[in-house]
Order: C-alpha cells, then structure tokens, then sequence
C-alpha cells in the first residue's frame, strides 16, 4: 500500500509540474465551456424542443466523445514509456515493490487527475441551478458514467504506455484502442440478428451516457468498465514484468 | 552478502551471459571487470533482480532474489550505468519519495535521506531541481538513493562513467568509505579503479569469469618479463650492450628513434640487474639519469585474457578501439540528454 501511495504522490504532483497538463486542462476547459453554452443557447431557443442541458453535455454530442477520446492518451502516454526510455525504470523495479504496486499507483494518479479535469464542469450544473430547477440524480449519475468509462479509457492508455518507450507511440495505440472499443458499441446499429445487436449494446457507451444522463444506472455497464479496466491494468502490469524489451 | 550461482541469461541465439557463478562476502569490495559488451551489465542487472536469468539463482544477504524478491531487495543498494533520475523533482523530494517507496517509515525516512544527504555531500544542491544537475551530482543523487535504505549489500554498475577527474576521485572516495561497513559489487572498465578500490577481481569476457583473484594475485598471471626503464644521457645505441648485461633478455628504445636516451630493459623473472647495468653504463661513460622498475600492471593480464579466442592483430585493434567507441558513447548520451 506504501508502495503504491508513494507513486500515486509522485505522478500526481509529476502531472502539475508539467505544462502538458496545464494544456490539456486549458483545451479541456475551453472546448467544453464551448459546447455547454452552445447547448444552453441551442435550448433556451423557444423553438427547440426542452431537454435536460446536462444530458445533452453528457454524451449527447460527439464532442463529448472526441475530447474523452484524445485526453485518455494524452494523460497516460507518459506514465510507464517515460520510464523505460529514461531508464528509471530499472531503480523503480529493483526496489522492493511489485509490478502490480506500480502500475496502481500510476493509474491512480492518472484517474485523479482526470477527475480533477472535470470537477470544474461541476460549475455548470451550479450555473443551471441558479437558473433554473436542476434535477440532480441525472447529474450524479452522469458524472458516474464519466468516471466508468474514464476509468476504462485511462487503463487501456496505461496498458499502451507499458508496452514501449515512446509516449507518441504509447499516445497512438491507445487512440486506436480506444477507438477500436467504442466503435464496438456503435456496431449496434448496423446489425441485423439480435443477439449481437444485443453483444454490441452491451458495449455501446453512447448508449449507455444517454441512459446515465437520464439517471438510469445500469450495473452491468459499470461491471463492464470495472472489469474491462481491471484486465487492461493487469496486461500493464505482466507487460512491465516482462522486461524482454531490453 | 551476494551469492550467484550458474547464472545464464539469453537473448534469442544469443547467450550474453554463460553460467557464471561467484560470491561475494560480507564486506568484500569486488571488482567486475570486462571489456565492453562481455556481459557485465547483463550480469549486474540480474544481481538486482531487475532481468530474470534464463536460468540459475541469486541469493542476496541469504534471501532468494526470485522467490522471496521484497526481503531481497531490501537488502540491496544499486546504482545502475545510466542514472536516471526524475528531473522535475528535487533532489530531496525524490530521496524522500524512493523512501517510501523501500518502505520506510516517517522517522526512519528522514534520518535516512538525512544521513544520505551527507554522506554523498548533496547538502549544497539538496533542494535544486534535479534536471538542473551537473553530471556528477546526478551521480551521487543515485548513490544516496542506492544507500538510503541501508542496504547491506551494494551493487554499483561503471560508478565512475562519464565523469570529470575530479569527480571520479570524489566518487571513488565516496566508494571506498561505503565499502567499510558494506558488501560492494562494482562492474568497471577502467584498470586502475579496480586496483584502487577492489579486494577481489573477476575478469569477465563474452559472458565467462576468465580469471578472478586479488590484484595482486592476478598481476602474478601476467605472462611477460619484469622490465626496468632508463634513460641514459650520450648513449646513441645502447642495445647490445645492456643485453649483454647478465639477467637481461632484451633491451630496446621505448620510442622508434634513440635520441631521447629513453630504454625499456625486459629481464628474466627473478633476477635483478639493476646493478649491473649501472656499471655496464658506467664502463661505456654513459650517464644514468633515470632507472625504474616498471610494475606489470593489470592491464597485460587483462588484454591478454580478454582477446585470447581472437586473432593477434584484432585483439590490439580492440585495445586501441576501445578509446574511441567510450567517446562516441558519451556523444550518444549527451545526444540523449539534449533531446
């Protein structure tokens, strides 16, 4: 446990001493005040038909995927190819920790991170309560579905960064991982027999952010984000064990 | 306390490391020696446990490194070749940080990095960003990191590469100290550094120990005559006459031409004819400026075990390539750190 506070500290406070971080925050920021109030002029137009403007912001357009899709990479790529390029990695792993220790910390400090990212957007549900009558279950069960697929997303990113010791390359194969995962659930659509319209449902995100906007928790998407996370932590983790890339 | 024993390692067809096997006593400061590329790193790296063997085990202070891997690593301090650090920490953020990596609690931690601080003199730099580091700082930032968590067993990879004069006596200083109270494993290419600071030696060459003693032991094995060194003053050819000196089997200028009166006289083992080629220079009138015994370094053992499978003229061709490659080496490296 040591173990994994002591780097889970190191890469958190790694990630604020960097200016990529910073820019990522910046651009995060930027885009997503954009689209919220592209959403709230779009839905104060008496024309329009009403919706929740958080459900809309949620998943509801496809920025909201694209960002999710470049910030995952952006925010993993470095954290285990950077230390086998640098080397490092050879005191890390001769220290009395494990692989596992290690890789938990790093996707720790990866997923705070990406939580702190959002927490700002919480700024927008304040702006709506203000405004107006806000319903927060929707809200929370929003944010929930942010972290879950976040989760995913920053382990398959993790799992990617411990395969080489180029952040670019780390940054890239995670980007077709991931789009490779989530245009899985899109399939949905484009099948004809039931039960892989149903396999593929399962795994349809877009999906799945429309219903947690609208405050329907499914447990079995949460389990499939959990575990999905767990296997790809666990890849990591056998991947920095291996050391045959020396 | 390090014990190998039948160390392999393979990469693919290649087997960089053939079933060594060596131990080294507590507080023993042993000295790996190899030319570049015979496996040394290879070695090392499987001493710490950092490359699994193809086969073969290591026990560090009585704990397997493979089967109980934490209690061994603890046990063990190392410094690999290219010390790479965490630029953006500083210098005690990062110490504080590898303690609690090795487990240390609060308390122990900040005598540690305390005691650490001093021992490898970072005082000065000890809250300086350690990106901004020279060289030789870095170097001793691994050092303290290596003896943070007291290990009783330190193993150190080329300690001195890469560093100015001054900072290699500084850090062969630092080495000797840590060696009283330690168990010291250190991999070199550099011959005196080894006389300098091992008890033991083990010559190392395409992943197989050669040869392994004291320094002095192994000085013994070298296979040329003892020489003696002169410089005689109004001596135009001096050759015949000192072979002719009793002991002696040859003599020859040590530079192509004689002018500068300068003669290497090798003699048979066990004789000393200092003596008589003092007279011998006397008879002819010449003047004696200078005699010297010239001590049979390690170096001749060391060239000599380590080019035995190849021909002649590519053995002195390594030696005199040696030189060079350690220059484009650290080009590389500086190539890497700019980039």
């Amino acid at each position: 446990m040591k173990a994994v506070l002591a780097t889970f500290n190191r890469e958190l406070r790694a990630y604020f001493f960097s200016p990529l971080a910073y820019v990522v925050l910046f651009f995060f920021l930027v885009i997503n005040g954009f689209i919220f109030s592209m959403i709230a002029t779009y839905l104060s137009d008496p024309r329009s038909p009403a919706g929740p403007p958080l459900g809309l912001f949620f998943g509801g357009t496809l920025f909201f995927w694209l960002i999710l899709l470049f910030v995952a990479p952006v925010l993993t790529m470095r954290l285990i190819s950077e230390e086998l390029r640098s080397g490092s990695v050879e005191v890390l792993m001769t220290a009395p920790v494990t692989e596992g220790q290690v890789v938990a910390g790093k996707y720790l400090a990866a997923f705070t991170f990406y939580a702190f990212l959002w927490a700002p957007t919480l700024a927008y549900a304040g702006i709506l309560a203000y405004n107006a009558k806000v319903d927060w279950g929707p809200v929370a069960a929003g944010y929930l579905g942010i972290l879950g697929i976040g989760a995913m997303f920053l382990a398959v990113g993790v799992f990617a960064s411990s395969l080489t010791k180029s952040q670019l390359v780390a940054a890239i194969v995670t980007f077709a991982l991931l789009i490779f995962l989530f245009s899985f659930g899109l399939l949905e659509n484009l099948s004809n027999s039931e039960p892989l319209k149903q396999t593929f449902g399962y795994l349809n995100m877009w999906d799945h952010m429309d219903e947690m906007a609208k405050g329907i928790v499914d447990s079995r998407r949460l389990v499939y984000y959990a575990s999905a996370s767990w296997f790809f932590l666990f890849l990591a983790s056998r991947a920095l064990a291996d050391k045959k890339w020396r | 306390m390090i014990e190998a024993q039948n160390l392999t390692r393979r990469y693919g067809d290649f087997t960089a490391v053939h079933g060594i096997s060596f131990s080294v006593g507590e507080g023993e400061i042993v000295g790996m020696l190899g030319p570049n590329g015979a496996g040394k790193t290879t070695a090392i790296r499987m001493i710490t446990g950092f490359l699994p063997p193809t086969s073969g085990r290591v026990t560090v202070a009585g704990k397997d490194l493979f089967e109980s891997p934490r209690e061994a690593r603890r046990q063990l301090g190392y410094l690999p070749e290219n010390v790479a650090l965490y630029n953006e920490m500083r210098v005690e953020e990062y110490l504080a940080y590898r303690a609690r990596l090795e487990g240390l609690s609060r308390a122990e931690a900040r005598d540690a990095i305390g005691d650490a601080i001093e021992r490898c003199l970072l005082s000065d730099v000890r809250h300086q960003i350690i990106g901004t580091l020279s060289k030789g700082y870095r170097q001793r930032v691994g050092l303290a990191t290596a003896i943070l968590h007291r290990p009783s067993t330190l193993v150190l990879d080329e300690p001195t590469v890469g560093l100015d004069p001054k900072q290699i006596i500084a850090i062969r200083e630092l080495i000797r100290d840590l060696g009283r109270e330690r168990t010291l494993f250190l991999s070199t290419h550099i011959l005196p550094e080894v006389e300098l600071l091992c008890n033991r030696v083990m010559i190392i060459d395409q992943g197989r120990i050669v040869a392994e003693g004291t320094p002095e032991a192994l000085r013994e094995r070298s296979v040329g005559n003892p020489t003696l060194r002169l410089t005689l003053k109004g001596a135009p050819d001096a050759a015949d006459t000192l072979a002719s000196v009793p002991g002696v089997v040859a003599a020859r200028p040590a530079h192509p031409s004689t002018a500068d009166g300068v003669w290497i006289v090798e003699h048979a083992t066990g004789t000393d004819p200092r003596e008589d080629v003092f007279h011998a220079a006397v008879q002819r009138g010449w003047v004696l400026l200078e005699m010297a015994r010239e001590r049979t370094s390690l170096e001749d053992v060391f060239v000599r075990l380590t080019t035995q499978d190849r021909a002649p003229d590519a053995a002195t061709e390594a030696v005199e390539a040696a030189e060079p490659a350690e220059a484009s080496e650290k080009a590389e490296e500086n190539e890497e750190a700019v980039s």
